[in-house]
């Protein structure tokens, strides 16, 4: 079987800088991959050239055995590739059901659209307790909450989850590591980039450390978790 | 005494077509941030594609017929020229510095205007407009003329088409997602682009209805209407406050309203006698948008916008 | 994806040369090429004498036949280089094959216009004699010898553009170490001594016709040097000896009105004031757009507000004044009033988003013109004499020197508008001063930061409306200063001159195509922009009705295809460029 998405020497630059630097790996379908590593070793960059944000400069992208890098981003939607963006961007001045439907744009399922909501509010009841507030008036945690929400409205083949934990409490942080158990648990394929190496390694099957553009290492979640290097460098040990 | 009702209701109708032109400028802004400089020329060709529809079909043909065709042909005319603007003109400098797309906007607007100028037939100077039949009306003390009711119909029907349409419809919903993050809008599917064109041609359709007003009610039209009118229908948006559809309109009956009374009551004041004539109204539009950006930037109806890096 | 890779792999080989030669064929045909072409010059081309310049006559070329004979050396000249002749080699270091097609091409464009011309104005063919086929042949000989030279260009890979670049990019140059002065400030005034004369020669072409073939040949000249990197190499040379080469160009601006004694010396230092004043309100404008990347859109108005102030002190009859002020406090006072106008318009405005001010300042424009023209006592009070304006400003008299009148100077006669020309230039050498003074400076970085990213800039503890207002302030006083030139040397103000767009310079929309055209954030962009922006106007005056046309569509072009101008300014270009590679 091919892998779901294949990433195959992948660059990217801003002008003359050049943020990725040929990295290569692949996801199974089912499986959870993580990318960790520290601020600016283009993991977020790396998520915006696959959901076609950015255009890379070589390289390729194959998800579901179609070529995508150089399609835009919403026929990459349309294929049933998600992203939740760094910083959770969600519609602010739009009500949080406003911003449910944004997440099912492109289906015409009617009944399943309302289907999926609920289902939303049932992952994430403080959600549906709000649904006609303002998504600008949720906290950061129900923020991230709403645009997880949003991205499965698409009903996704592949998550990409950039950073869902970034400056939230210990609980809310909790609660979103939970529930992305919860939605591997229900079989999806999720690539998380995180930089709380230690949350994201122990629920992942694969992870790739990212440094300045390339990758350093890879392995199994558990392997890099009892790695010493990895342990020194993003896990605060010595 | 001056006639006060008559004057008030002088500049609604102004300020309603203030609005309609105002409309495009701040749908464009929202999407864009682009201050669409050429979206006075658009309303003035769709003036010019109205009269070129009432020329064709001949002085014989019913009211009935004419006017809702030159109306299409007003439409049509300012959809097709923002469309192609917008593809050929703008999009090849979506990522450019803010610069650059102003200054092609000023390249369209005056390649716009040469065009008319030189090559519709006898566009050098005012062609004259059709009128509207019937009237005037009196109600009370006031007068109004029959294309004062289409002024009035047209801002009336075009508002409340706005609002559904952006409020209600699943283009509408796209067109809110990408004015407030495009980005983010990109990863929901929505194809910006095409919102971007619909937010062009949407803008380009109400600045060639307005051009219909315009012409029925001035009864000649020129090469370089737009100008001065688009430079005053982009005050009226930003009166309003920019980005917002109701402030558009709004601020549009604003301005006209302020327009029409300060030309009649500024005599009034000791000392300003001469200073109320109506070369000096567009003096006032522009002393009132001084104001406003010092008083209330974000103006009436807008709210507090950060700027997006 | 494949498609670009494959592109690059065929870039990486040469390409062939278009027509397929030996090498040593294509050279001696070029070289017999040019050397016909401009031998050609010295025939008859035409039996009669109605076309403009008389190309009748057979021994000495005259009018077109002068510009063809240029284009034929300068295409002989560097098909020499390509011989490897030791001294010439100098001239080419980006290579002599691709430049030598360009020039070329250039001189069988503007011998082929000419031919054409004649054809077109005399009724035919027939029109044409021997010489004028020996000319067109000639010149048609050397292109095909060019095209059949090896290609020393780096290809680009835009697939669109092909023929266009068909000479191809100079390969990036290795910098040079500095000769000795005694070698390099020669070439600096000889560098300015031919552009003097180049441009003399511009302005004094008297017909509309050999305006055009100048205007080709020059064009095809100027890429051709920048194809062969000598436009690179001189403008390092420049730099190094930036002192010698600012005085020395403005010395040769000085001389401008000497080299001009004939009929046409009046009309053409009339000009050549004209275009000094609308070149320096460019360069003000430069500081306002160019350096702090605030677009004003009604600039022209600050040069009005000058140019009015002035003519109110100047003791003209039609002034509401009767009152006359030495010119130095004329000058300063237009400059004072016009950057009062320019605080005034400014600290409202420049604290909110920057393209309010676009519109603020577009309608600031026409207001300026609506008010003047109301002020004429039936509209309003009677102080700008409305629509007729003021007129009969008198003549300058500064220290008992009459500017009225001409003078002689040794063999050189320096009438009325020769002397407003050194005036002005006087005054544009400030103006430079200014600009170049405030880029190399504290402020200048403060605007750079403000216009790259104003939100970091503030970070940095940057006052960006602090800096955003002085620089609109300036810019406004800088034109309050040229328009106090402006009126005398136009002897009246008139509401009409200042609008936003229209047929003649200045209005707002020439000025800021000057700046953009001719390179945002350089001294001599606007200067280049506006001398061709002007001399266009002026002397392809059968263009009178599309003037404004052409003029929007090239605004669109620039904008597209290369924003940065004429003449570049480095941080810009990259500004202009960086998005390109990574957004989607």
């Amino acid at each position: 079987m091919t892998a779901l998405l294949e990433v195959e020497d992948l660059r990217v630059a801003y002008g003359k800088i050049e943020a990725v630097k040929g990295i290569s790996f692949s996801i199974e379908e089912g499986q959870v991959v993580t990318l960790i590593g520290t601020n600016g070793a283009g993991k977020t960059t790396t998520l915006r050239t696959l959901s076609g944000l950015l255009k890379p400069t070589s390289g390729s992208v194959t998800f579901k055995g179609e070529r995508i890098d150089g399609k835009q981003a919403h026929e990459i939607v349309q294929m049933g590739l998600a992203h939740s963006p760094e910083g959770r961007r969600i519609f602010a001045r739009m009500t949080i059901e406003e911003n449910l439907l944004l997440g099912a744009f492109l289906r015409r399922d009617q009944a399943g659209i309302q289907a999926d909501i609920r289902h939303a509010y049932d992952l994430f009841p403080i959600l549906g307790e709000r649904r006609k507030q303002a998504a600008g008036t949720l906290s950061g945690g129900e923020q991230q909450m709403l645009a997880m929400g949003r991205a499965l409205m698409s009903q996704p083949k592949l998550l990409m989850l950039d950073e869902p934990s970034m400056g939230l409490s210990p609980i809310m942080m909790q609660k979103i590591m939970s529930t992305i158990t919860e939605l591997r648990q229900g079989g999806m394929t999720i690539l998380l980039v995180e930089q709380n190496a230690q949350a994201a390694l122990s629920l992942a099957d694969q992870g790739h450390v990212m440094e300045v553009g390339r990758i350093s290492l890879s392995g199994t979640g558990a392997d890099l978790l009892h790695d010493e290097s990895v342990r020194k460098a993003y896990l605060g040990e010595d | 005494m001056h006639e006060l009702p008559q004057n008030l209701v002088n500049g609604l109708l102004l300020g309603a077509t203030y609005g309609l032109i105002a409309v495009g400028y701040t749908i464009v802004y929202g999407i864009v941030q682009l201050i669409n400089f050429a979206h006075g020329e658009i309303f003035m060709t769709g003036a010019f594609g109205a009269l070129s529809v009432y020329l064709g079909l001949g002085s014989g043909t019913s009211m009935w017929i004419t006017i809702p065709l030159m109306i299409l042909g007003a439409i049509v005319t300012s959809t097709v020229i923002a469309v192609l603007t917008e593809r050929l003109a703008y999009r090849p400098l979506r990522n450019a510095p803010r610069l650059a797309p102003l200054i092609t906007a000023i390249g369209v607007s005056i390649t716009l205007q040469q065009l008319v100028w030189g090559f519709y037939p006898s566009a050098k100077s005012p062609r004259v407009f059709p009128s509207l039949p019937g009237g005037p009306y009196h109600i009370g003390s006031i007068l109004i003329q029959s294309s004062d009711i289409f002024v009035l119909v047209a801002a009336v029907l075009s508002t409340l088409f706005l609002a559904y349409f952006v409020r209600s419809t699943r283009t509408g919903r796209a067109m809110q997602a990408t004015a407030q993050d495009p980005d983010t809008a990109k990863l929901m599917g929505i194809n910006t682009d095409r919102v971007i064109v619909i937010a062009f041609a949407l803008g380009a359709a109400f600045a060639g209805i307005a051009g219909v007003a315009w012409g029925l009610r001035y009864g000649e039209i020129k090469f370089d209407m737009g100008f001065l009118t688009g430079l005053y229908a982009f005050t009226a948006a930003v009166l309003g406050g920019i980005g917002n559809i109701y402030g558009a309109m709004l601020g549009g009956l604003v301005l006209g309203l302020v327009q029409n009374l300060t030309a009649i009551y500024i005599a009034d004041i000791p000392g300003m006698s001469q200073f109320s004539s109506q070369s000096w109204s567009s003096v006032w539009a522009f002393v009132i948008l001084i104001l406003v950006l010092m008083v209330r930037p974000q103006g009436l109806l807008g709210e507090r916008v950060a700027d997006r890096a | 994806m494949t498609d670009t890779l494959q592109l690059q792999s065929e870039a990486a080989a040469r390409p062939k040369p278009a027509i397929p030669l030996p090498t040593s064929v294509a050279r001696a045909a070029t070289a017999a090429g040019a050397v016909i072409t401009a031998a050609s010059a010295f025939l008859s081309w035409t039996y009669s004498s109605q076309f403009p310049g008389d190309l009748t006559v057979s021994g000495y070329p005259g009018g077109l036949q002068w510009i063809t004979f240029a284009g034929g050396l300068l295409t002989l000249l560097y098909t020499l280089v390509g011989y490897r002749v030791p001294v010439l080699r100098l001239l080419a270091p980006g290579g002599p094959e691709g430049t030598t097609v360009l020039l070329a091409v250039g001189s069988a464009v503007t011998t082929w216009f000419t031919l054409i011309a004649i054809s077109v104005e005399l009724g035919g063919l027939a029109n044409l004699t021997g010489g004028g086929w020996v000319a067109g042949v000639g010149s048609l000989v050397a292109v095909v010898g060019a095209l059949a030279l090896p290609r020393d260009g780096e290809q680009t890979q835009d697939a669109k553009l092909r023929v266009l670049l068909y000479a191809g990019k100079r390969p990036e140059l290795p910098p040079t170490q500095p000769e000795s002065p005694w070698v390099e400030v020669p070439v600096v005034l000889v560098t300015l001594a031919v552009a003097l004369g180049i441009f003399s020669y511009g302005i004094d072409t008297a017909y509309a016709e050999l305006f055009g073939g100048f205007l080709i040949l020059t064009g095809f000249t100027a890429w051709a040097l920048n194809r062969s990197g000598d436009f690179t190499r001189l403008a390092a040379l420049m730099q190094r000896n930036r002192t010698t080469a600012a005085v020395g160009a403005f010395v040769a601006a000085g001389l401008f009105p000497f080299t001009q004694q004939g009929g046409n010396a009046e009309a053409n230092a009339n000009l050549g004031v004209s275009i000094l004043i609308f070149a320096a309100t460019a360069l003000g404008l430069n500081i306002v757009v160019g350096l702090a990347g605030l677009l004003d859109l009604g600039y022209v108005a600050f040069l009005g507000v000058g140019a009015y102030t002035a003519a109110l002190v100047s003791g003209a009859a039609g002034a509401a004044f009767h009152v006359q002020f030495p010119f130095w406090a004329a000058a300063l006072l237009g400059a004072a009033v016009s950057g009062v106008f320019g605080v005034l318009l400014g600290a409202p405005t420049l604290r909110v988003r920057g393209d309010y001010l676009a519109i603020v300042t577009l309608g600031f424009g026409e207001i300026f013109r609506i008010v003047v023209q109301n002020l004429d006592g039936t509209s309003g009070p009677n102080v700008t004499n409305g629509a007729i304006g003021i007129s009969n400003v008198p003549d300058l008299n500064i220290f008992g020197f009459d500017f009225g009148s001409p003078h002689s100077l040794g063999w050189f006669t320096i009438g009325r508008f020769a002397n407003y020309f050194e005036l002005m230039l006087l005054f544009t050498a400030i103006i430079v001063l200014v600009f170049a003074r405030s880029t190399n400076s504290r402020i200048g970085r403060a605007w750079i930061a403000i216009r790259e990213d104003e939100t970091a800039a503030t970070a940095m503890g940057i006052n960006g409306f602090r800096f955003k207002l002085l620089a609109f302030a300036l810019g406004a006083t800088l034109a309050g200063l040229a328009g106090t030139v402006f009126v005398h040397v136009n002897y009246s103000v008139v509401p009409d001159t200042f609008q936003f767009a229209g047929p003649t310079p200045p209005n707002s929309a020439f000025l800021l195509a000057a700046v953009v055209i001719g390179g945002m954030g350089t001294v001599t962009g606007p200067l280049v922009g506006a001398s061709l922006f002007f001399l266009l106007q002026a002397k392809l005056s059968f263009l009178h009705d599309y003037q404004l046309l052409l003029f929007g569509l090239t605004l669109i072009l620039f904008m597209r295809f290369r924003p940065e101008g004429i003449i570049p300014n480095r941080r810009r270009q990259l500004e202009f460029h960086e998005a390109e590679t990574a957004e989607a």
